[in-house]
């Protein structure tokens, strides 16, 4: 044992450290953070990442919320304020009896993979809904067409079986994405539509990167470099916002800090609109929520402003029903089931359902879970004793919950616009409201004039929610956070999609 | 000495097979046919069958076990079900990502414990190796996620010093790489200080009661130098297994570190696999992680070979 | 956690010997084992109490009453729920220890029986099952749990399954070093010379001479496990809501960091102390239980 030994063990270790490091090569990992952010770039935090960028075949709203109208576009789009606008169609002609749509649309419109959108692509991309390629359950929007035809190159004539009110609306939405009838081999990596910016890059667990297009056939966006990081931890976007690294949280999740950055000059706090219903789903097919009366109590048992308060720092909206103020046929049901706990045990008695236990399957999303605590804590004041099953979203909620309806109660914010028929018109769909009284009449009002359908619908909205079918706790508020100088932030949620295209520096 | 080596070489290679069977069987427990997994509930039975067979999954365990080690053999973990993503990239991204966070932190922490462990133990009947002691007791209970919690507050959301997380590619950017790592690095290196703290102090007041420190002392060489030259090769055995033990643990263990600075590491990438049931991804990561900490274990046994004479003589 | 999931034993290594002080005041119990066992009594005392009281329903939300600042009303003051910390922190105790309790008794079942077989069959069956332990030892109990999760579902109980297999090693390696020492002695020989069965001897010499080592394993692996729930909580892994959880209290925490602090003081001191408590009485146990000083004797 000598000094020289001693300093040789030394540099043994030295040397073994260097080798580990040595292993993890220079090229280490690939970047997520730093954003110096030159003018034509944009770093926006997102939470809820999409398992792959195929709407198609998987349900969430995480991927029409990258790829609508950024990477795809429809015939139509939804604008700001919820209103139709034009998009590939130039204009369109409905028949006198309100079956046949005869659209002009756009001319020298490319896909991002070179190909020319024509008549035939719009054929295509309806009839491939219809198929059996479109395993997303929205397919259902389209049953209503009969035909599609492609009168010329820019000619497109679609026939429904019926008039409705709703089916144009819906083209405005991911359904009406138009694809190229070469393009769809790998949807879940490479989307290829005719929207202003293309998929760069997509890193699973960390971010998707977005490119402008120089040969969009409309006005190119100002921000042609886009990069969406996707954040497991409300309070991590955040931070990384206030560090810099990020330009704005779209949907921000942690809202007990807003108040921080609105007293921030640095920052823009916007509280923006959104078709998202906060909806507590009770499963109407199995025991104990096979019971009206037990929905019912369900719905006396909950303080919603209360809800609104603890889980959502106070910001959200009471709506009653699964229709939010921004819709056609929208009515005020928030009295309907006031907070009344005791008529919730008697109706619970009633139901011979006291000291009932059930499970709560809670999808991983902050706002999930917040609303979870203080709905099982207000369950529990009735006698339900609710006991929380966390599934991890998207991937395990949508197969257990969703798809295959094993469960009991859960609760998820449902973003898609006039979704109130996609979520209780169909008695397969996982709430499993049964639909036989609203059948008819959302048909007759979908046929009628605009006035017969708005009073249809309501009367339909009214049932729907006489039967308890499940518990609309409030209307989610899109929260934007974004450094001050950011213009152009589409900041209400009309539809999933986070439209970019309008963003700009203002220096 | 060769035979010692090679029957470590062999213990290693057998763990690992067997590891690697392990995991393959444990996650075919996992419910859920990754056929439908991946096409979705409504899928038809022709894409079913058509999908098995294209990934192999109609294949009996054993091949199918075959075929995964072959691709590991090659450095391939194949494409996810799930993301369709080719898996061996991003995981290849992701080691190097935590292997970095681990090997600096563990870094800190022995520039740290060593000095400190050393002085806790010289004087160790001094107030002040009392309270080092005191200290790195307590360090030792502290949850790193709560330091790394704290330290993004005070220093990259209050004081703004910091970066409050996010990776940099050294290549990109070598300044704001360094820059990042700086909280997270310290989150999970100073709580590793404070256990490695322990061990070194406690490894060397075992030797100061050595014979041959007393000659050494006796020569005139005062307490810090006599250890410094004869003392640390000794307490080297104790103190490389501790930092073997910990380096596996931190593996697996940053996971929460790198929640918090929104890292890319491997143990994020293993948490939300699982929570998107992506099987080949969750078999290839924790297949990476057991083959790390066999290999990390595997060079703990060598080094005590090179640090205690008595090993290598009786090999 | 990570790093403690892990901590010093996690994996059976040679535990740091006695210090030279510790050694010479051995006759008095040391002040680490006094200050561990308090802390520790004060952890299962809250938790007891906790059971049959505590300040408010920990569970209960009021909205009106969210996010108050400590006061004569609420000590702890009350989270983003309108809940009382305080009562969350009394009853987060009992998870800690459950999980605690649970995953060191798995570990201590399964582990020891091994290391003692290991221990006594010196041969192929030792082997076979030492290179089992080190198998198992590539499979941290926080991967083990991660995994579980997926396959089981994600609670408490899986968390405190997975630790409890994670930890076998650790146990596995202490008693079959123990039972190596033990077999040495006098005594083995004199009752295999008598022809006392093998289970006999485990029983009646083995165990009751390692036992000491178990226990400071024991102290040792409950810190890890309280560390190892909490990290998994905080990843959202661990304990549901709403039972209370100290893991999950600061988790949730996170978002209120400069503004209302003491969401992250109260569940962070709290582990702290649990942790502190079980090193401090592993250490001053491993004081008095040293096989060294044993063996001297």
């Amino acid at each position: 044992m000598n000094a020289r030994t001693s300093r040789r063990a030394l540099a043994t270790t030295a040397a073994a450290a260097a080798a580990v490091l040595a292993l993890s090569a220079c090229s280490a990992g690939s970047s997520s953070g730093g954003s110096d952010t030159p003018s034509d770039a944009i770093v926006i935090g997102l939470t809820g990442e999409p398992v792959n960028l195929d709407f198609t075949t998987t349900s969430g709203a995480a991927i029409p919320q990258v790829v609508m109208n950024n990477v795809y576009e429809g015939l139509v789009t939804i604008d700001q304020e919820g209103e139709l606008q034009p998009q590939l169609a130039e204009s369109w002609e409905v028949s006198e009896d309100g079956t046949v749509y005869d659209f002009a649309l756009h001319d020298e419109v490319t896909f991002s993979d070179g190909e020319d959108f024509t008549a035939a692509d719009a054929v295509f991309s309806i009839e491939r809904v219809q198929s059996d390629a479109w395993l997303n359950g929205t397919k259902s929007k389209m049953d209503v067409v009969a035909s599609a035809e492609a009168v010329s190159d820019t000619e497109l004539r679609v026939t429904l079986s019926r008039p409705s009110n709703a089916w144009l609306f819906d083209m405005g939405t991911y359904v009406g994405a138009m694809f190229s009838e070469t393009g769809v081999d790998d949807l879940a990596t490479t989307p290829i539509g005719t929207g202003p910016y293309t998929v760069e890059s997509f890193v699973s667990g960390d971010r998707i990167t977005l490119a402008g297009r120089d040969d969009y056939w409309g006005e190119e966006p100002d921000i042609t470099d886009v990069t969406l990081r996707y954040f497991a931890d409300a309070v991590a976007s955040t931070n990384a916002l206030r560090s810099g690294d990020i330009d704005m949280v779209y949907n921000m999740q942690a809202p007990d800090l807003m108040g921080q950055f609105e007293s921030d000059d640095a920052f823009q706090v916007i509280e923006g609109t959104s078709n998202g219903e906060i909806l507590l789903s009770m499963n109407n097919r199995v025991a104990p929520f096979d019971d009206v009366r037990v929905r019912q109590a369900v719905m006396y048992a909950i303080d919603r402003q209360a809800v609104i308060d603890a889980a959502w720092a106070g910001y959200g909206t009471e709506i009653g029903a699964m229709v939010p103020p921004t819709d056609p046929y929208y009515e005020d049901l928030t009295d309907m089931y006031p907070y009344d706990p005791e008529k919730a045990r008697e109706l619970l008695a009633e139901a011979g359902a006291e000291d009932l236990s059930i499970t709560f399957d809670v999808p991983t999303r902050p706002y999930a879970t917040a609303v979870s605590e203080i709905v099982v804590s207000q369950l529990a004041e009735v006698g339900i004793d609710a006991s929380i099953q966390s599934s991890e979203f998207p991937a395990v909620w949508l197969d257990k919950v969703f798809t295959q309806a094993d469960y009991q109660m859960s609760v998820i914010l449902a973003v898609e616009a006039r979704d109130v028929l996609a979520t209780f018109n169909n008695p397969d769909y996982y709430i499993g409201y049964d639909n036989s009284k609203i059948a008819d009449q959302v048909i007759a009002a979908d046929s009628g004039t605009p006035e017969e359908y708005v009073s249809g619908m309501q009367e339909v909205v009214r049932t729907i929610s006489e039967d308890a079918a499940s518990d609309v706790l409030f209307l989610f508020p899109n929260l934007v956070v974004a450094d001050a100088d950011l213009d152009g932030i589409a900041a209400n949620a009309v539809t999933e999609s986070l439209i970019l295209s309008g963003l700009t520096w203002s220096d | 000495m060769a035979r010692r080596l090679l029957s470590s070489l062999g213990q290693f290679l057998a763990t690992l097979l067997v590891a690697t069977a392990l995991i393959f069987v444990m996650l075919r427990v996992m419910p859920g046919d990754p056929a439908v997994v991946a096409l979705g509930i409504n899928a038809t039975p022709e894409a079913l069958a058509q999908w098995r067979a294209e990934y192999g999954t109609d294949q009996s365990l054993a091949l199918q076990y075959l075929q995964w080690m072959g691709g590991l053999v090659r450095g391939d973990f194949g494409t996810s079900y799930v993301t369709s993503q080719d898996l061996s990239p991003l995981i290849v991204d992701r080691v190097q990502v935590t292997l970095i966070l681990v090997g600096l932190s563990m870094l800190l922490a022995l520039l740290v414990a060593v000095p400190l462990g050393m002085l806790a133990a010289i004087r160790h009947q001094h107030p002040s190796g009392v309270v080092l002691s005191g200290i790195s007791q307590v360090g030792v209970a502290v949850p790193n996620f709560l330091v790394g919690v704290l330290l993004v507050a005070v220093f990259a959301v209050h004081l703004g010093w910091f970066p409050s997380g996010g990776w940099v590619a050294p290549a990109d950017d070598p300044v704001e790489f360094a820059r990042r790592l700086v909280l997270p690095v310290i989150a999970l290196g100073s709580v590793q200080a404070a256990i490695i703290t322990r061990y070194v102090r406690s490894a060397v007041l075992e030797i100061m009661r050595e014979d041959f420190l007393r000659t050494a002392r006796a020569k005139g060489l005062t307490k810090g130098a006599a250890l410094v030259r004869h003392g640390l090769r000794n307490a080297g055995v104790p103190v490389v297994t501790i930092v073997g033990v910990q380096l596996a643990a931190m593996l697996i263990g940053s996971v929460v570190i790198e929640r918090v600075f929104v890292i890319p590491g491997l143990g994020s990438l293993l948490v939300d696999s699982v929570g998107n049931r992506d099987l080949l991804a969750v078999q290839a990561i924790v297949a990476v992680l057991v083959l790390l900490v066999i290999l990390i274990n595997f060079l703990v046994d060598l080094a005590y070979t090179v640090l205690d004479p008595r090993l290598r003589k009786a090999a | 956690m990570t790093t403690h999931l892990d901590a010093p034993d996690a994996t059976g290594v040679p535990v740091p010997p006695p210090t030279t002080t510790a050694r010479r005041k051995r006759a008095r119990p040391g002040i680490q084992l006094i200050i561990g066992a308090s802390l520790i009594g004060l952890v299962a005392i809250v938790a007891l109490v906790s059971l049959v009281w505590t300040p408010y329903d920990p569970e209960t939300t009021v909205a009106a009453d969210r996010l108050q600042f400590p006061s004569a009303a609420h000590w702890f003051g009350t989270d983003r729920f309108g809940r009382d910390v305080l009562s969350a922190v009394m009853a987060g105790s009992q998870i800690t220890l459950l999980v605690g309790f649970i995953a060191v008794g798995i570990a201590v079942v399964v582990g020891v029986p091994l290391g003692i077989l290991a221990g006594m069959r010196q041969g192929r069956l030792g082997d076979l099952i030492m290179r089992g332990n080190d198998i198992l030892l590539a499979f941290p109990g926080l991967l083990l749990a991660i995994v579980f999760g997926a396959v089981f579902g994600a609670g408490t109980v899986t968390a405190m399954v997975a630790l409890g297999i994670g930890s076998i090693p650790a146990f596995a390696r202490v008693a079959r070093s123990g039972t190596l020492q033990v077999m040495k002695t006098d005594y083995v020989f004199a009752a295999r010379a008598a022809n006392r069965s093998e289970f006999r001897i485990a029983l009646r010499h083995v165990l009751p001479n390692i036992s000491g080592m178990i226990v400071v394993q024991c102290s040792v692996n409950f810190g890890i496990a309280v560390l190892a729930e909490a990290g998994l909580s905080f990843l959202g892994l661990g304990t549901m809501p709403p039972t209370p959880s100290w893991g999950r209290m600061l988790q949730e925490s996170q978002q209120f960091l400069g503004s209302y602090d003491y969401l992250a003081i109260a569940p962070g001191l709290a582990i702290a102390v649990a942790v502190l408590g079980f090193n401090l009485l592993g250490d001053g146990l491993r004081d008095r239980f040293d096989p060294k000083m044993r063996s001297n004797r």
